[in-house]
């Protein structure tokens, strides 16, 4: 808009330019006209004024100034705010740019490992001569590839999150949790665990929720794994689910070690790895994946954490209680 | 593994695939044709007469889906299994709509490739036009138009989630097929979930709810204890 500052400027002193011209016209032609009355009759008042044509001149003279001036102080603030908005684009382009190389490094990283351990599996392989050896060399491999296979699906599961449209569905929050707590039953980390459920009785029926369920089951799923693979047995986990009438709280609590506060504000990055978190297996992509999800559902996540005692780490969704339109009604 | 020598025509560009699976499937009995492009895999499919195409969806030349749409066009009702590069829902959707009989995301097991190989020659009669290139799917009073996403019961529209649909879909191109909820979270999810057969159990509780259909006397889906659900009406394909 204001790149041809030249036609700008042009423009900008035009009402001045006009000024002048009229007043040296008027000087060198219209001098020895005679003055003349201005009325205005408004009714109840009335203006009388003389003027000659040189006053004319004058304050034609004044009003292209006038126009001029004020052109400059809207063309000077335009200007202002094209430099704000260009440093603001710069600085996010840098930021993303930044964010890219920094996913890339993690992910050499994140692949760079179980590639390791694949070549040095395949190696093995071809050199060992008992067969307990080679089963060894087998099982290692396999390994690399299920961890490769894991990140490669989470990197999936990101990026078509980012396209497809979510599945807007009444979303019956406690019979959501409670899946998730028989699915962890599953998870080697739940050896011995127990996953505390706190669902209020009143109100009743509990508030409904409109989104994609089996994606809110994931988002759940994966703070509840987290919480039980950074805590030991002796800790506690609990999940609790509140409402305040507008919106749904749901929370996942661990009494665990807690999150360095350097980590706290990047925990949810992509491949970001906390320093407790390097030697714990993960696609480092599952508060990432958690992260994308509730904010597909306009909500939002927060953490807090301690590392002093009372310590542990409380991870809260915030969901609207049926904010979108619902699209079909389920069958009944 | 028991010595079918069916002949298979694998298709595939990236040659550790290809040159890793043939021997494989070598293994597992079949016969087994390698080209690395659709121009080869249709020549081949025209002249070898095989009794299963793999192919690939990323292609030199012409692409899998182009190949299997030209394959269909002349007439040519080979079953063929797609296997996808990336698991998006919308190639998920177009592999059914082509007339892909089965599909496999990558990577995949080499065993699942075999037990779905094994599952659609079992199901496919050669020569005959396979469920998954019809458009109106029926089974007794129940019709699917797979084209307006639309199913109907007597008549009238079944109210049913888009997923929902897609998993009567799935059921209804494989009739009498034992499938399984891993499967069916593969084709119909494109992603394995955690909570995973829950998943599974949530959105067939809704289908039969639709369909009416009474888990311990089913009409349409029956219940297999351990393993998977299985379309026990017999369907009938048009269009």
């Amino acid at each position: 808009m204001l790149k041809k500052s030249w036609i700008n400027l042009l423009l900008i002193f035009l009402p001045l330019i006009a000024g002048v011209v009229e007043l040296i016209l008027i000087n060198t032609f219209a001098q020895a006209l005679p003055p003349f009355m201005v009325t205005a009759d408004f009714g109840v008042f009335a203006f009388v004024f003389g003027m000659t044509i040189r006053n004319l001149g004058i304050v034609a003279f004044m009003m292209g100034l006038f126009i001029t001036g004020l052109l400059l102080i809207f063309y000077n603030r335009a200007l202002r705010r094209q430099a704000e908005t260009q440093t603001l684009i710069e600085a996010a382009n840098l930021e993303a740019e930044q964010g890219r190389r920094r996913f890339l490094r993690r992910l050499d990283h994140e692949i760079k490992n179980p590639l390791t351990g694949l070549r040095a599996a395949l190696v093995n392989m071809q050199e060992v001569q008992t067969g307990a050896d080679r089963q060894r060399a087998v099982d290692n491999a396999n390994h690399a590839v299920e961890r490769l296979t894991r990140l490669l699906t989470d990197l999936r599961k990101l990026s078509d999150l980012g396209e497809r449209p979510i599945e807007l569905w009444q979303v019956d929050v406690p019979d959501l949790l409670q899946d998730v707590v028989d699915a962890a039953h599953v998870l080697p980390a739940y050896k011995g665990r127990e996953v505390n459920l706190l669902i209020p009785k009143v109100p009743s029926p509990f508030p409904m929720i409109t989104g994609d369920r089996d994606l809110l089951v994931l988002a759940v799923y994966n703070l509840v794994e987290n919480a039980l693979k950074f805590t030991c047995e002796t800790d506690s986990v609990e999940i609790r689910v509140n409402e305040d009438g507008r919106a749904i709280l749901i929370e996942v609590a661990d009494s665990g070690v807690g999150i360095p506060p350097e980590d706290v504000s990047k925990i949810f990055e992509e491949l970001y790895r906390g320093s407790n978190a390097r030697s714990t297996e993960g696609s480092g992509l599952g508060l990432a994946l958690v992260y994308r999800i509730i904010a597909l559902h306009d909500g939002q996540i927060t953490v807090r954490s301690s590392q002093e005692e009372p310590r542990g780490t409380v991870f809260t969704i915030r969901l609207p209680v049926n904010k979108k339109k619902i699209t079909l009604r389920p069958s009944s | 593994m028991s010595p079918d020598r069916s002949t298979l025509l694998l298709a595939d560009d990236d040659p550790t695939i290809a040159d890793s699976l043939a021997p494989f499937l070598e293994r597992a009995g079949f016969h087994v044709l390698v080209v690395s492009d659709g121009v080869n895999a249709l020549e081949k499919a025209q002249s070898h007469h095989p009794e299963l195409i793999i192919l690939d969806v990323l292609m030199p030349r012409m692409d899998g889906r182009e190949t299997l749409r030209r394959l269909r066009k002349a007439k040519i009702w080979t079953p063929t299994i797609l296997l996808t590069q990336v698991g998006e829902a919308s190639e998920r959707a177009l592999a059914l709509e082509e007339g892909a009989d089965d599909y496999l995301n990558k990577p995949f097991d080499p065993h699942e490739l075999l037990a779905r190989i094994r599952a659609v020659l079992r199901r496919v009669r050669p020569g005959e036009r396979s469920l998954s290139a019809a458009w109106l799917l029926t089974a007794h009073d129940l019709s699917l138009d797979r084209r307006a996403r639309r199913a109907t019961l007597g008549g009238e529209t079944v109210e049913l989630t888009p997923k929902a649909l897609a998993v009567l879909e799935y059921l209804m191109t494989h009739p009498d097929e034992a499938v399984t909820r891993e499967r069916l979270l593969e084709a119909v999810w494109g992603w394995e979930y955690p909570a995973g057969t829950r998943t599974v159990d949530t959105r067939m509780a809704e289908l039969r709810r639709a369909l009416d259909d009474d888990p311990a006397d089913p009409r349409f889906i029956e219940t297999i204890p351990g393993e998977g659900y299985r379309f026990i009406a017999s369907v009938h394909g048009e269009g």
